[in-house]
């Protein structure tokens, strides 16, 4: 398979999984959170960058899961 | 299928790990799984410091040192993984396990996608086994190490740990382990 071919599968890996974020997440609950954690928590969903959505929340990695957890946003992988 | 019985995880795959009922049965597949020091600085919450101290007491987890030639290869991949547009960057936690992995030939455990693209894009590390918890948990099933139907396994996992498995990828491993 050649690299275009492996980028674009990887791509369509993510978009199934950016899809599954936004409909599993809980919508109400990332609404009613200080703008600096729903705005980590939507980069999150959209970009799958778990450590620079820690940074933007102001959290540690470890603590910024357990906030996806709260919010229903699952890691898909 | 024999493997090397040394693994070394990075902080997502710890993390979610910690929260699995079953958790411990990682160490009836692997003599030892290292964990960085970058790694084992990231780690916060109670339920995974609490995993991974008593772990470390045990002797099931080891911290490993990043020796020069580990941080030399890590930092050349955090800076290859930024050249190819469309290639996830890796950071130095995943990038030191990437490099470990192929320098040590240690099974790489994580839940870092840009770690799985880096390993499936870059030739340099095509060597290099790397493994989600789906493929850890196919291995542990394969292996006997948990006898229960294989579908309620994962579903617990996913349960336990708010992870989701793609299903496609998960059909065919249960496919297999059917087979």
């Amino acid at each position: 398979m050649s690299l275009k071919d492996k980028l674009e599968r990887w791509r369509r890996l993510e978009e199934e999984a950016r899809e599954i974020r936004r409909r599993e997440a809980d919508w109400e609950f990332i609404e009613k959170q200080p703008p600096r954690i729903k705005a980590a928590l939507k980069y999150y969903i959209e970009n799958n960058d778990i450590r620079l959505s820690a940074k933007l929340a102001g959290l540690n990695i470890d603590e910024f899961r357990e906030l996806l957890r709260k919010a229903n946003i699952p890691v898909v992988l | 299928m024999s493997f090397n019985p040394f693994a070394i995880a990075d902080t997502c795959l710890l993390i979610d790990w910690a929260y699995w009922r079953r958790r411990d049965v990682l160490f009836k597949l692997f003599n030892t799984v290292f964990i960085p020091e970058a790694v084992l600085r990231e780690v916060r919450s109670e339920q995974t410091i609490e995993w991974v101290a008593t772990s470390l007491a045990e002797g099931y987890l080891a911290l490993i040192t990043e020796t020069s030639d580990v941080i030399e290869l890590a930092t050349r991949l955090v800076e290859r993984t930024r050249l190819i547009p469309g290639l996830r960057g890796v950071d130095m936690p995943e990038a030191i396990c990437l490099a470990i992995g192929k320098l040590r030939g240690y099974v790489v455990l994580t839940e870092n996608r840009g770690a799985l693209m880096a390993v499936d894009l870059l030739e340099e590390l095509s060597s290099v086994t790397v493994w989600r918890s789906l493929e850890i948990i196919r291995e542990v099933i394969k292996r006997g190490l948990i006898n229960e139907e294989p579908e309620k396994i994962f579903k617990e996992y996913e349960v336990d740990t708010k992870h989701r498995f793609p299903r496609t990828d998960l059909e065919v491993v249960l496919h297999e382990l059917k087979g």
